[in-house]
């Protein structure tokens, strides 16, 4: 069993997480010279680290997350045998109307290094919101599926899945 | 299995109204961190980054993904079928290549 090991190592990352940015930042610099200016050339680049409460405040701002109760099903293991493939399904029991549709649903680990998972945007056509793919997930954690509805109001569960072995590389 | 191979399956037959669940398989290693004396080597990592799907050319699903996807990703996704059609479905990995599938709905 590595889990105990891996959470300190992971504690230890954290707190190396914020010297580890500058500095990475700088060899950044000096390493890539040649990369063009502009948007696309920040593709692929490992971006900071982030705290949960971050993403969800760069996400959502101030605005309130109600509770989505039975409205929203979501499927996920209670424990992951291998944190690198997690069989995640959604289920939005919310209005899909040309009006009021759910217009994204956010996929958020809270303890990997960068929690958002994945965004899915979908449009009234898709005639309901259910979504299904694969995350990973660095450690035991809490997953939240937080649905967007195209008025602005959010629901959102958590789901705790327990990780035997982390799948984020590291 | 080459990085790039799109898989999609659709139900055999649709009906008119119906929403029909798109399930997406595209082989791609969807690169993890690697690290390096506990810091992360910066260079560029090669993953998916976004998937679009069309159906008869209407955009119906958008996907923003990141590295903590799982390697050879599955999505799935609904669509409401009104005419039978194609569903297209495109992915664009962080070195600016782009695979793509389709599939044909029919009634």
């Amino acid at each position: 069993m590595t889990s105990g090991f891996e959470r300190s190592r992971r504690r230890m990352l954290r707190l190396i997480g914020a010297a580890g940015a500058a500095a990475g930042a700088i060899s950044l610099g000096l390493a890539i010279p040649a990369i063009p200016a502009g948007a696309q050339q920040a593709l692929g680049m490992p971006q900071d680290e982030e705290k949960v409460a971050d993403t969800m405040k760069r996400l959502f701002g101030n605005r309130t997350i109600q509770d989505a109760g039975d409205r929203l099903k979501v499927d996920a293991p209670l424990i992951a045998e291998n944190g690198s493939v997690v069989p995640i399904k959604v289920d939005a029991e919310l209005p899909m109307a040309p009006d009021k549709y759910v217009k994204n649903i956010y996929i958020i680990a809270d303890k990997n290094r960068r929690p958002l998972n994945a965004r899915f945007s979908l449009t009234p056509d898709a005639g309901k919101a259910s979504i299904a793919t694969n995350i990973r997930l660095a450690s035991t954690s809490d997953v939240r599926v937080i649905a967007e509805m195209s008025d602005g109001t959010l629901f959102g569960v958590t789901r705790e899945v327990k990780v035997t072995v982390g799948g984020c590389g590291g | 299995m080459s990085v790039g191979q799109v898989r999609i399956r659709v139900p055999e037959k649709a009906k008119a109204g119906e929403v029909v669940t798109v399930r997406v398989l595209v082989t791609h290693p969807m690169e993890t961190l690697q690290f390096k004396d506990n810091k992360p080597v910066m260079k560029q990592y090669n993953f998916i980054h976004r998937v679009e799907a069309t159906y008869n050319g209407r955009k119906v699903f958008e996907a923003e993904m990141t590295q903590a996807v799982s390697q050879n990703p599955l999505i799935a996704f609904p669509v409401k079928v009104t005419e039978p059609g194609t569903v297209k479905v495109t992915f664009h990995e962080t070195t600016g290549k782009t695979y793509t599938g389709e599939a044909q709905i029919r009634f």
